[in-house]
């Protein structure tokens, strides 16, 4: 057994030490972390008792690369009686990050001097006014042994703390669930008493429960029996059941409070700067425990734990759980966010737990590049312990690079000439080539056009076309994007000549505006901020009204939104005055974009034009990301935010690094999307195969493989009509109700990405889950597959009617007497764009020699089927 | 052979782990074969005496006015009890609302549970999601539909799909939330299969459901036949599960497209006119009239939404204002038609000794408002409702639970969503502890811990 040597370190502790020092005594290595802290000369640590099961790391978690041991927080201070502060001991892991937390009975614990604090059930507790430290010793399944101290200072500790209104009994009553949604914080209040949903008027709440109905709620004598009291404690009865028992530390809280005469501080009293979850990452393992623990720093200087007050939740359900006391638990591998509230303030903490695979770094040498792509992703998957598949052929590559940047297959002949090209920028040269086709301008005039709600049910033809190509010109100059935001917001004038005026026409109130702005070109949703403070997210309902006034003096003339009848024209315009009110005061509230100040009310300049200046800006946190995040899905399948159009602070990044670069590096390239497009196609993460290797099954958002994803229907379907040569025929608009209208917009040829409108009738587009563009939402689009969806590429007309087709390629192959072989050659490359194999080519030329002459051309449409049903066709891959 | 893993977790018997149970599910609507269902019987997870359960879920989209159909409060003040008297039923001390006179004369048959409450927000979406799952969704994680839950864990027992959804999936509730219509985390492949059409229609059929005339069974042979040489070659899509689901529902697909059962069980034209007309000549008569069709021919579970949207259509969610509906257009539109094919539904049950083993429930997001609005309508009320079934082995004409004196909170026995789903899967003969796999394999039990059927309901 090892011999441990405890005196030792206890004299270590007697000089101060700064950074790490370790005594190595051949079978025991100690490390002392500390941080410019003198321990009393008391320092005395006891001797280890090498059979105290105490000391033994239990089975269950096998804890490697463990290089020492962290106490969190860092310090504690800890001021009047009644307060206390949470630790945990973290492992330190070789790779510098955060380990799990160390179950605390496996660790020694001591306070150095105890008449000045405790340690009880994980906290420290106070005792007396001083100074000392609290030491943590662990020894590791390997049998090293670590050491680590902080400081802790006790003050006031003969007096209890005054609770104050504000920061302690909101919190409780937020932790209670008082002012929740369902219970007093609906907007009607239950049963005659009315919070503010989760506290966010603390003014109001203070009237409610001290003077509202003549003071009944609180006993200012006999603080038990107010109602306050009474009623969660189920003293009387509580339709809300027991929320707070007698015996509990929050029902003493708001005792002591009322006690002390219920008081309310004065507006500018000590306010909550931030709050901060310890630890703020963390990698962990199947079967650890970690709590969580919240601080809130207040501008007095003062930190308190408010871990008991906090709300959590779990990002990724799949990955780790958290419950309400903040006990994080693992069940799954990835990457998961907790989620912790305190008064209105949101603050993650990074859960990662590496996949239970063995990689060689050699493994991670195809993603070595200077591409800060493959830098950052590699980083993930190194510390995810996921290997990255192998890069895919050239033939792979630029089927799959078409097809996200364009829409279109490549032709046969385009694909062979990449594969066969030696030049050695010819990577370089495709993604060039891509970026300035035609097709390039379809493809995404239409995915911009999803985003603005480009829908014939809502606006008249002649405004479609027009909002349509305005869309379609700003692609095509490559009008940086912050511009062609900015373009939108600021619209006026007619809806013909001035396509973009067309955003107003669907949106015809300041409310919707806002909601649409914020939706498309923010990714933020703040429609809960209408009636309240966003439960979840920062936004107040005082900051939706703020912003909704910036569009208060938008009006327009003429068409006046009827879907089915009128002109469509509309001029917009833009008054000098005027304000929108905020409907909880009944005064207009101060315009001012979401939390940016509010610009004067008096000014008669377009507000707009400050709003759009705000939106684009390169500091708006949210305006860059969004667009980086809708480009980035579009090649990858998914985003590093998903849903895709969903920036909550609760919804964080698969990658958050990666995001921050990327969204960076648009910034720096002054909104040029397509340097943001090429940085990721010659990224060689956007190359890897899409077949997994051992290790990376399981992987669905770290980008260790590409991840094959179905066409998307319209790219589909236009893929179908080039395989074939047939084109589709868009001649009808569909309205609700089997109510159709004829369009003359669409000549033969036209493709399904090229049409203006997402209400053009398809039953091919609408059955592959097309964007119908009825709200601005991603979610609105469906790349899922169905039975329905495969009865119709079966039975139903779209494909059918193509193959049978006198204009078809097979009439063509025929006519000229193709030799077998030579038509499942081309058969092979027009759709899955690669040869077929030796057996393919042998079993369909024979099926194709045997079918009678008459039977000849069936057999040849059924191959040309068999090929586009095959997953190869029907995904990107 | 049940066993596909050796990882074992809960040893239900000495053959069988409750984990191999489930991976014999995962082989989803195609792979479940009736051996393996025996064998699950045998385990112990399904009730063998039930095995030819099955359920037809009405759901009233729109939710109905607890206060002027089956919950009425003829003792409360005008502004409560609103403009409808209530009528006497075939059942003594139960009466209903004289807009559902063919409802009161089949009270024998279902039975009321008028202390149903759920805790989500009072938005149609949200207790769409709630109702038909059990549960609201919560960290990224949408629970499957009841009868998706079904399908997984009792596979199909035709050419059928295992779940069908009638006429079309719920569409806009205002909320942009899922609507709990679907295979959730079970996967796409438990997505019931939706009819995409209105069977009233002259000219109905399933749209694509037959190959057109020119291919005949040689060509439909020699397609899957040439398609499986092109699947054969690329091994790429084994991990990718849009790409297995895909396959899978090409299998599914074909089987449907070439079996004379699904053909059958689709034409509602085989059914007497008489019969079409005591159902009703409307979408949803239609669809009550298919879904007992399809009952008969083994799907387990039929969806039907009473109506597609709340949004400029006449349904339950009478605001009393545009673009909702007027308690008149409830009146006049809605409860005729729902109260023909209701009835209808349940008496052919009945009639054909369907009705005890085919449970029918009828659900909605929510009740109304207690206090009429000064449109002359009631708005949302997720705080108190009534949910009602028949058949499946409810014991007809009585009433569990009660609402207060204005049907704004339970007073008695309340019960809650999963309370509701839990029912389903009793009167379908699965143990309510089994569990689910969640997402990355995290163990979902197929109701909340704790969460009973409604005994009364069997006793």
């Amino acid at each position: 057994m090892m011999n441990y040597k405890w005196s030792l370190l206890a004299r270590q502790f007697k000089r101060p030490l700064l950074g790490c020092s370790y005594l190595n005594g051949g079978l025991v290595r100690i490390a002392l972390c500390m941080i410019g802290f003198v321990l009393g000369s008391d320092a005395v640590i006891c001797a280890i008792d090498p059979t105290d099961d105490a000391q033994k790391s239990t089975a269950g978690t096998q804890r490697q690369n463990v290089d020492g041991i962290v106490l969190q927080p860092r310090s504690v201070e800890i001021q009047n009686s009644n307060r206390w502060q949470t630790v945990t001991l973290q492992a330190q892991l070789n790779t510098g990050l955060l380990g799990g937390e160390i179950p605390s009975e496996q660790v020694r614990w001591k306070i150095t001097n105890p008449e000045i604090a405790k340690l009880e059930n994980g906290r420290v507790v106070p005792l007396k006014d001083g100074l000392t430290s609290l030491v943590a010793q662990w020894i590791s399944p390997a049998g090293v042994g670590f050491v680590d101290a902080i400081p802790i200072r006790i003050t006031q500790a003969d007096k209890a703390a005054d609770w104050e209104f504000r920061n302690h009994v909101q919190a409780v009553l937020a932790r209670a669930g008082c002012n929740s949604g369902a219970c007093h914080g609906a907007l009607a209040g239950k049963g005659g008493f009315r919070l503010s949903l989760r506290g966010y008027d603390a003014l109001a709440d203070h009237f409610t429960i001290t003077t509202q109905d003549r003071g009944r709620r609180i006993e200012l004598a006999d603080p038990a029996k107010s109602l306050l009291l009474t009623k969660p404690s189920e003293g009387v009865p509580h339709k809300g059941g027991l929320k707070l028992p007698i015996d509990s530390y929050n029902y003493r809280l708001i005792a002591e409070w009322i006690a002390a005469g219920a008081p309310i501080e004065p507006e500018k009293s000590v306010k909550l700067q931030r709050i901060e979850v310890l630890p703020g990452r963390v990698i962990m393992q199947q079967g650890e425990i970690q709590q969580m623990v919240v601080l809130a720093h207040y501008d007095n200087g003062r930190i308190e734990d408010v871990t008991h007050w906090a709300k959590f939740t779990a990002s990724d359900e799949s990955v780790c759980q958290v419950d309400e006391n903040g006990k994080v638990t693992i069940v799954g591998y990835g990457e998961g966010a907790v989620v912790v509230w305190f008064d209105s303030r949101l603050v993650l903490s990074r859960v990662t737990v590496p996949f239970p695979s063995e990689v060689q770094e050699s493994q991670y040498a195809s993603l070595q590049t200077a591409n800060p792509i493959d830098r950052l992703v590699s980083q993930q998957l190194r510390e995810l312990k996921l290997p990255p598949s192998p890069l895919c052929s050239d033939g792979e590559f630029v089927r799959r690079a078409y097809l996200d940047t364009l829409g279109v297959l490549p032709t046969a002949a385009e694909v062979k000439q990449y594969v066969e090209s030696g030049e050695p920028n010819k990577k370089e040269q495709l993604v060039e080539h891509l970026l300035s086709r035609p097709e390039f301008i379809d493809y995404w005039a239409y995915k911009w056009s999803d985003m603005l709600m480009i829908n014939g049910t809502l606006l008249r033809p002649e405004a479609i076309k027009a909002y349509y190509q305005w869309v379609r010109g700003s692609v095509e100059k490559n009008i940086p994007w912050d511009q062609f935001v900015r373009e939108v917001i600021t619209a006026k004038g007619n809806s013909i000549d001035q396509g973009a005026t067309n955003f107003y026409a669907l949106s015809q109130d300041p409310e919707t505006m806002t909601e649409n702005a914020c939706q498309a070109f923010l990714s933020l949703s703040i429609g809960c901020a209408k009636c309240h403070n966003h439960p979840l997210e920062k936004w107040t309902n005082n900051q939706y009204y703020a912003m909704a006034n910036m569009f208060a003096r938008v009006r327009a003339k003429g068409w006046g939104g009827d879907s089915r009848n009128g002109d469509g024209k509309r001029t917009l315009v833009v008054l000098e005055r005027g304000d929108l009110i905020q409907p909880s005061t009944g005064k207009p509230q101060p315009p001012a974009p979401l939390d940016a100040p509010p610009i004067d009310p008096g000014l008669s300049t377009d507000r707009r034009e400050y709003l759009a200046q705000w939106m684009t800006a390169p500091e708006n946190p949210y305006f860059t990301k969004a667009i980086v995040n809708r480009i980035w899905a579009n090649f990858f399948g998914i985003g590093l935010v998903q849903p895709i159009d969903d920036l909550r602070v609760s919804n964080p990044a698969s990658n958050p690094e990666l995001f921050e670069q990327l969204a960076q590096y648009v910034a720096e390239e002054k909104y040029d999307l397509r340097k943001l497009m090429k940085l990721i196609l010659l990224s060689n993460t956007y190359a890897l195969k899409s077949d997994t290797v051992a290790g990376n099954e399981q992987d669905r958002k770290f980008f260790s493989h590409y991840y094959p994803k179905r066409l998307m229907a319209e790219v589909m379907h236009d893929a179908i009509c080039q395989v074939t040569a047939v084109p589709t025929k868009f001649e009808q608009i569909e309205f609700p109700g089997a109510d159709f209208a004829k369009t003359e917009f669409y000549p033969e040829g036209t493709r399904a990405v090229q049409l203006y409108d997402s209400a053009v009738r398809s039953y091919f587009l609408k059955t592959f889950g097309r964007n119908q563009r009825r709200i601005v939402c991603e979610c609105e689009r469906s790349d899922e597959s169905s039975v329905v969806q495969v009865l119709h590429l079966s039975n139903g007309t779209t494909v059918n009617e193509k193959l049978a087709s006198e204009k078809s390629v097979i009439g063509e192959w025929l006519k000229e007497n193709w030799e077998p072989q030579r038509i499942v050659e081309e058969a092979y490359w027009r759709s899955i764009s690669r040869a077929p194999a030796e057996s393919e080519r042998e079993r369909f030329v024979k099926e194709l020699e045997a079918a009678p002459i008459e039977e000849r051309r069936q057999v040849v449409e059924d191959l040309l089927w068999a090929l586009l049903s095959s997953r190869e066709f029907l995904f990107n891959h | 052979m049940l066993r596909l893993t050796s990882a074992a977790t809960v040893q239900t018997c000495g053959c069988t782990t409750r984990r191999d149970f489930l991976q014999a599910g995962a082989l989803g609507a195609l792979g479940f074969s009736l051996a393996q269902y025996q064998a699950a019987e045998a385990a112990g997870k399904v009730d063998p005496s039930k095995s030819k359960r099955s359920c037809i879920m009405i759901f009233n989209l729109g939710a109905p006015s607890h206060l002027d159909t089956w919950d009425m409060k003829p003792e409360a003040p005008a502004e409560i009890r609103g403009p409808f008297q209530p009528i006497a039923t075939n059942v003594s001390g139960i009466q209903l609302s004289e807009i559902l006179p063919r409802h009161a004369q089949i009270a024998d048959k279902f039975a009321l549970v008028r202390s149903c409450f759920h805790r989500g927000a009072a938005v149609h979406d949200a207790g769409w999601q709630i109702m038909q799952t059990g549960r609201q969704f919560t960290g990224g994680i949408n629970t499957p539909h009841a009868g998706s839950t079904a399908a997984y864990l009792l596979g199909r027992r035709s050419d059928l799909p295992p779940h069908v959804v009638l006429p079309e999936p719920m569409g806009r509730g205002g909320g942009n939330l899922p609507n709990g219509q679907a295979g959730g985390f079970l996967g796409k492949a438990y997505d019931p299969f939706a009819l995409m059409a209105d069977p009233s229609q002259k000219d109905f059929k399933v749209p694509d459901l037959l190959p057109p005339d020119n291919i005949g069974e040689a060509r439909l042979n020699r397609r899957q036949r040439m398609r499986s040489i092109v699947e054969e070659q690329v091994k790429k899509f084994e991990s990718s599960e849009a790409a297995r689901m895909m396959d899978e529902n090409f299998q599914s697909a074909y089987r449907l497209m070439t079996s004379t059962q699904a053909r059958q069980a689709f034409d509602l034209s085989a059914e007497p006119v008489e019969v079409r007309e005591r159902y009703g000549m409307n979408r949803f008569g239609q669809c009550c009239l298919l879904a007992r069709r399809l009952i008969e021919a083994g799907v387990r579970f039929v969806t039907i939404n009473a109506f597609l949207t709340v949004f400029d259509e006449i349904t339950w969610d009478i605001h009393g204002s545009k673009p909702f509906t007027s308690i008149e257009g409830m009146k006049n539109i809605v409860a005729p038609m729902y109260d023909q094919a209701y009835s209808a539904l349940i008496e052919d049950l009945h009639q054909r000794g369907l009705l005890d083993d085919t449970l029918v429930c009828n659900l909605a997001e929510f009740g109304r408002t207690p206090k009429v609005n000064p449109a002359g309508g009631r708005d949302h009320w997720p705080q108190c409702f009534t949910v009602y079934f028949a058949g499946g082995g409810v014991r007809g004409g009585q009433v569990v639970g009660a609402s207060d004196p204005i049907g704004a909170v339970p007073a008695d026995r309340p019960v809650e969503p999963p309370n509701v789903v839990a029912t389903i899967f009793h009167s379908l003969g699965l143990d309510l502890e089994t569990i689910l796999p969640g997402p990355s394999g995290r163990p979902f039990p197929i109701v909340d811990n704790g969460f009973r059927e409604i005994s009364e309901l069997f006793a």
